[in-house]
């Protein structure tokens, strides 16, 4: 037993290294700075276009200019009062009218220069309002804004004054709400499963390689199949942590700079936030070595880039659907969803980490991980089952060599 | 517990699908001896040593290695080098060979020493801190057997260990593995060279189809066949025909001729009798080609084939 683990150590310590000691790690180290850089990128370009978009978009008001202090208060306050913080309609322009009124709305409408959305002239007891198709919100905003302004120089004051204050009062909640707990299991389930789908899947090539350069046969001579295979395993586990303990620590270096009313405060599982943490990396544990083991029984049976390629399609598709039913039992707990999530060991350890979110009971997760770590077991067996019923050529096809019992002395 | 044979198979079957590619062998290597496994090219020769070596389970029969009938019982105490040789590209000679030894429970540091002193001792001491990658065939191909051996195993199991070696680094080998049995190790490699077999082996197997044909030394072997004479007489060529064994040939400058049971001398004084005299006699011991040829019932052109 002892001497198994040892050599188990030595593949696990092999692997790592051949990982880690190249500098196409650092590569994928880095890879999401790459993707952050991409999208603050995009979020630049955006906001650009978004910009000019909008100082390109107006509204125009052909009035007097004497009006316009009482045109633009009215106009603030009436963007408050409908939208608050949020975007509200176009930017608002006003210009003198001209002798042919009419002529001038439709030239202004017309304006290739501008993108004028909706135009209003006449008096602002009647006003006239055309605008382009799509835009109805700004026309009604533009009618809002001529009784604003009519009932603003009708009761005096200053300009776009209201008649009523509100006070408004935002209530924090310090007891978790159902909803809160939910969200946060969700999140659980949506990290555990990205991290997982991220550094798992790098065991389908391994063995694929390991069989191109005609190892196998090596390391098979000298340990049994299924401490390679779990050996493999741990080496890759080594990887991701490096990874997990990397963008980890900058993470929570970031979060240090969060305000605390955007901060952990967010998140309310009911087992509290440490233990909520630990079961998290205890999944994530098992979600590696559950899905990192069919990765490598598969990868075992490929021999090239294609048939990888060609195999990895139907496992995204599966694990997307475990995604799905572990999502559903975030979102539904205490439901059949969520009980049938929790106990079918492909979904069970993103179910299980959104359980914590939502159940304070300690012990459905010892045994939750007790059945995981069964099913990383059997998923191995059967994986160095298939390897060495297919590649090894151990004979009688695939089945036979599942109900084969070896000779009387046979190891 | 048999000490004094390391390797003992009785009966070995494996069938691959429905067609039997071992059926029935048995064999017993004798501590501290080079052991040969000759057959031709799919013979069965490399499923028999993995079955011997617990890579593979046999169907029926049992198997004893090192005393263990459980092979990787003994794991540590064995080196193997596959038939497909192979080793990870990007690592050095001699983290490859530490590799190895680790994996038979070698310390990883102490491969590592014991690597560079073997490297240095079969001339590759340069290539040291060389990528796999970046070796010749055959220089990777000793690394690999290096590696096999790094942690002096008491049997070392050979699949085809010269195969695509040019013949430098093919005494190379020999020399290395004439050097680990010196050491007391037992040697069972498998080849379908008989130059090899012949001049090493101590004691050999001939497998065909899956079943032993021959076990016993290479002169047990070579004694399977008849010694041939060849006689250049002093008379003229032709006359002496009529008195040599039937199936004699006429060579150019004599006859070749199989030696009758009982020897040459009777023969040979009959031709003295009749005047042809002997100007020239040479005795043929039957090489282990040829024993090999018989003892597998080739015929010359399937022989060819198959030793290829």
């Amino acid at each position: 037993m002892n001497h198994t683990f040892n050599q188990i150590i030595v593949i696990a310590r092999r692997d790592f290294m051949a990982v880690v000691a190249t500098p196409t790690f650092l590569l994928f180290l880095l890879a999401p700075f790459f993707m952050l850089g991409i999208s603050v990128a995009s979020g630049f370009g955006g906001a650009y276009l978004a910009k000019s978009s909008v100082t390109k978009r107006q509204m125009v008001v052909i009035a007097d200019p004497s009006r316009s202090a009482v045109i633009d208060a009215s106009e603030a306050a009436l963007r408050e009062r409908l939208y608050g913080d949020e975007k509200g309609p176009s930017i608002l322009k006003i210009v003198a009218p001209k002798s042919d009124v009419d002529a001038q709305q439709k030239a202004l409408l017309a304006d290739k220069t501008t993108d004028v959305t909706a135009v209003l002239h006449g008096p602002f007891a009647a006003p006239t309002i055309s605008y382009q198709k799509g835009e109805a919100r700004n026309a009604r905003f533009l009618a809002m804004l001529a009784e604003d302004v009519l009932r603003s120089e009708r009761i005096g004051g200053a300009p776009g004054a209201s008649l009523s204050k509100a006070v408004l009062t935002e209530v924090v909640q310090n007891v978790p709400t159902k909803s809160r707990q939910q969200r946060t299991g969700f999140y659980a389930v949506v990290v555990v499963f990205i991290l997982t789908l991220m550094l798992a899947s790098q065991a389908v090539g391994m063995m694929a390689e390991e069989k191109s350069n005609k190892v196998l046969e090596i390391l098979a001579a000298a340990v049994p199949l299924e401490a390679v295979f779990f050996g493999k395993l741990i080496g890759l586990f080594g990887v991701a942590l490096l990874f997990v303990a990397f963008w980890g620590t900058l993470a929570a270096f970031g979060a240090s700079f969060v305000p605390a009313s955007l901060g952990l405060a967010a998140f309310a599982p009911t087992i509290g936030l440490v233990p909520f943490v630990i079961l998290g990396a205890c999944y994530f544990t098992m979600a590696f070595m559950l899905l990192g083991a069919v990765f490598l029984g598969i990868g075992a049976q490929a021999s090239t880039m294609r048939e990888i390629q060609m195999l990895s399609l139907p496992i995204t598709i599966i694990q997307m659907a475990m995604f799905g039913l572990a999502s559903a039992a975030a979102s539904n707990p205490d439901t059949t969803i969520a009980l049938v999530a929790e106990i079918f060991p492909f979904s069970s350890p993103f179910a299980m980490a959104a359980r914590g979110a939502t159940d304070p009971a300690l012990w459905p997760h010892l045994l939750a991980l007790a059945w995981q770590a069964l099913w990383v077991g059997l998923t191995i067996w059967f994986a160095a089952r298939l390897f060495r019923a297919g590649v090894l050529n151990s004979g009688g096809g695939f089945w036979a060599a599942f109900a084969r019992r070896p000779a009387k002395n046979a190891a | 517990m048999n000490d004094d044979t390391p390797v003992r198979a009785t009966g070995l079957i494996k069938y691959f699908g429905n067609a039997r590619a071992v059926n029935g062998v048995s064999l017993s290597v004798p501590k501290g001896s080079i052991y040969g496994v000759l057959g031709p090219n799919g013979a069965g020769k490399t499923t028999t040593l993995r079955m011997l070596l617990g890579i593979l389970d046999p169907d029926s029969g049992e198997r004893t290695l090192l005393g263990h009938t459980k092979p990787r019982e003994a794991g540590n105490r064995v080196g193997y080098l596959p038939e497909e040789r192979g080793l990870y590209p990007a690592m050095k000679a001699r983290e490859a060979i530490a590799f190895m030894g680790a994996l038979r429970g070698l310390d990883w540091n102490e491969g590592r020493t014991r690597a560079d002193a073997m490297l240095e001792t079969a001339g590759l001491g340069h290539a040291a801190h060389n990528k796999i990658r970046k070796l010749s065939k055959g220089m990777a191909q000793l690394v690999q057997l290096l590696g096999s051996i790094v942690h002096r195993p008491e049997l070392i199991v050979l699949d085809e260990p010269f195969s695509g070696l040019d013949p430098v680094n093919q005494e190379n080998l020999e020399k290395l593995i004439l050097a680990e049995r010196a050491r007391g190790a037992t040697i069972l490699f498998s080849t379908h060279v008989m130059g090899h077999a012949e001049r090493m082996c101590d004691r050999l197997s001939i497998i065909a189809k899956g079943q032993v044909r021959f076990e016993g030394t290479v002169d047990d072997a070579r004694s399977t066949l008849p010694m041939r004479a060849h006689y250049v007489p002093c008379s003229g060529i032709e006359a002496v025909g009529a008195l040599l064994p039937s199936g004699a040939e006429r060579s150019e400058s004599g006859w070749r001729f199989t030696v009758p049971d009982g020897g040459a001398e009777t023969l040979l004084m009959k031709l003295i009798q009749n005047g042809h005299g002997i100007a020239g006699l040479t005795m043929e011991r039957p090489s282990l080609h040829d024993a090999f040829v018989k003892i597998v019932g080739m015929t010359a052109a399937e022989a060819a084939e198959a030793l290829v």
